[in-house]
């Protein structure tokens, strides 16, 4: 039984299709990897499903600028949510860590987690919050710092605790690993795949480069140009020769 | 789901397309489309004191002046990103500076209100450099607060005829110079701000307002654009400040009326920020129509308000950036 159902979904900024025909699930307790380059529609993908694109759309239209179409449906827990406001979404339990992290960069840390775990009960933001610091140990010593001068990997850990605060059912991982090292990028995995196993949360991760985040995946999906290109478990998408030489950096001899 | 299936397209017209570049002088028909609604704009304006009553040449004057304070707000706002509610300020400089000229030295209007435009404009900038520095609602509050400021230290030190204000000033040569005047330099500044705009100059601003520490590290002085930025939107300011001294021959508080500072963002809001024609066009609808409201007695500012909120609402994009798109885009349905 699948959590999140993406049926046939269509994504036009003005003329130009961003997401074009994607159809793809999400099973629960699951992590679902979504790769593809710029311009492949991951980012548009996560905010259609967040519902960010609903403000968007609205946003653009205020100006007077480029009109955003969405069609097609996105099941969740077997009901369409395509007309439910972001923020219902985040209490339905569709919470988003957005791309380049979106911290509070002028609260503290623990400012910004207590702003995640806004919507959580008392006890829940309690005990949330001990996880997060349990899985990230280096937020402990910062959590008095102000956000916006943390080095970009606290900021990352900072960002994912945010939207664990937020208590999800489902969570989605908009390219957690942009531009940190080889290090961090192990810490994150691991924390990513502890969070899976100890409340056995459903998580949705793009990622441009796949192989820090194969180990974890249990789904994969390649998106090319707005459309799903392969899919498959991870193990056959391994095996796909086009995917090793495009999402692995392997060379085919 | 088979109203799900179609999709509104959006095309930008052909004549749009061909007449993009120095392909527009390939045809009559396209150089006029491209000319028409400006030459409706510029001859509109250039005929109105022609078909306008002696009042409403008068809320025509109002409207101009409106007009070009409209522009620098939005040149200031969406082009520079300072929000500036210095409208009353600048008004309130070019005015007493021109009156005082002309008060005490007896120079002539036609020397006066270019002088008291640059007067006004530097001083006016002098004053807010060291707020440049500031940003978003910091910036507006010191330009709000300041020809509240003005008027205080006029009336406690009872410089300029303090509250009486100077009567008797030199008033233009007749009515058909206090329309041109004002037309004439509300075209000007519309072009002239347009053209700028897209210069280097223009470019360095918006990207300034983008994102200005990238501007920085490409070796560009931030302060200067900003200086620069405030003495063009001042000037324009201030010379139609000085205008209006001469228009009513008088000098005195109201000059610093904080309605200078407002009603320019609700012209700008109804025309549609970052357009600069929008805010002109903002201004000859919304002065002419709180004139024609006056039937109302007091529900005026309602009805006004009324209207402002509705549009809000209704058209937030603004009446210049609607109709931009209908003139170059036109739209059909497709089936996905």
């Amino acid at each position: 039984m699948s959590l999140l159902e993406v049926i046939n979904l269509m994504v036009f900024y003005e003329n130009a299709v961003a997401i074009n025909n994607v159809n793809l699930s999400c099973g629960k307790g699951l992590i679902t990897g979504v790769f593809g380059a710029n311009s492949a529609g991951k980012t548009t993908l996560m905010f259609t499903v967040s519902g960010m694109i609903l403000d968007t759309a609205r946003k653009e239209k205020m100006r007077g600028g480029i009109r955003i179409t969405v069609m097609g449906d996105i099941l969740f827990e077997g009901r369409s949510i395509m007309d439910v406001e972001p923020s219902r979404r985040a209490h339905l339990g569709i919470v988003l860590c957005p791309e380049r992290r979106r911290i509070f960069k002028e609260s503290t840390v623990i400012e910004n987690l207590k702003i995640g775990g806004i919507i959580a009960t008392k006890a829940q933001a309690r005990t949330t919050l001990e996880y997060v610091f349990r899985i990230f140990p280096a937020l402990v010593k910062l959590r008095k710092r102000e956000a916006g001068f943390l080095s970009g990997g606290e900021q990352q850990m900072l960002a994912i605790g945010r939207a664990l605060m937020a208590q999800p059912k489902f969570l989605l991982l908009d390219e957690p690993l942009l531009g940190l090292s080889p290090v961090m990028e192990e810490i994150l995995i691991n924390a990513i795949s502890d969070v899976r196993r100890a409340i056995g949360l459903t998580t949705m991760i793009s990622e441009q480069y796949a192989r820090p985040v194969f180990p974890i995946i249990d789904y994969g999906y390649v998106l090319e140009n707005g459309g799903v290109v392969v899919e498959g478990p991870a193990h056959d998408l391994m095996e796909n020769p086009d995917v090793k030489s495009a999402y692995f950096g392997l060379q085919e001899e | 789901m088979s109203a799900q299936e179609r999709r509104k397209k959006r095309l930008d017209r052909s004549v749009k397309v061909r007449s993009e570049g120095l392909y527009s002088l390939s045809s009559w028909r396209e150089m006029a489309y491209l000319l028409a609604p400006r030459l409706l704009l510029i001859g509109g304006l250039l005929a109105a004191p022609f078909v306008l009553d002696l009042y409403w040449q008068k809320v025509l004057c109002a409207a101009g002046i409106i007009a070009v304070l409209a522009m620098g707000f939005d040149f200031l706002a969406a082009y520079v990103g300072l929000v500036c509610l210095g409208g009353a300020m600048f008004i309130g400089f070019g005015g007493y500076a021109a009156g005082l000229l002309n008060a005490k030295l007896g120079l002539p209007p036609v020397l006066t209100i270019p002088l008291a435009a640059v007067i006004g404009a530097c001083l006016s900038t002098v004053i807010l450099m060291p707020c440049l520095r500031l940003r978003g609602v910091y910036f507006a509050i010191v330009t709000f607060m300041l020809p509240l400021f003005a008027t205080h230290i006029i009336i406690a030190l009872e410089l300029f005829g303090s509250t009486e204000g100077i009567t008797g000033l030199d008033i233009l040569a007749n009515h058909w110079w206090e329309q041109y005047v004002i037309v004439i330099s509300l075209l000007a500044a519309l072009f002239g701000l347009r053209r700028l705009v897209t210069e280097d100059v223009g470019l360095i601003m918006m990207g300034i307002k983008d994102n200005d520490q990238a501007v920085l590290a490409a070796g560009i002085s931030i302060f200067r654009y900003r200086v620069l930025a405030v003495f063009i939107a001042a000037l324009a300011g201030c010379f139609v400040g000085a205008y209006q001294a001469h228009l009513y021959g008088w000098l005195g508080l109201s000059l610093f009326a904080m309605d200078f500072s407002i009603l320019p963002i609700a012209a700008t809001v109804m025309g549609g920020m970052g357009t600069l024609s929008g805010p002109v066009i903002g201004a000859l609808i919304l002065t002419p129509l709180s004139e024609a409201l006056r039937g109302f007695g007091q529900l005026r500012v309602v009805l006004y308000c009324l209207i402002l909120l509705l549009f809000i609402l209704y058209k937030p994009e603004g009446l210049m950036n609607y109709l931009e798109r209908k003139y170059h885009q036109f739209e059909r349905w497709e089936k996905v």
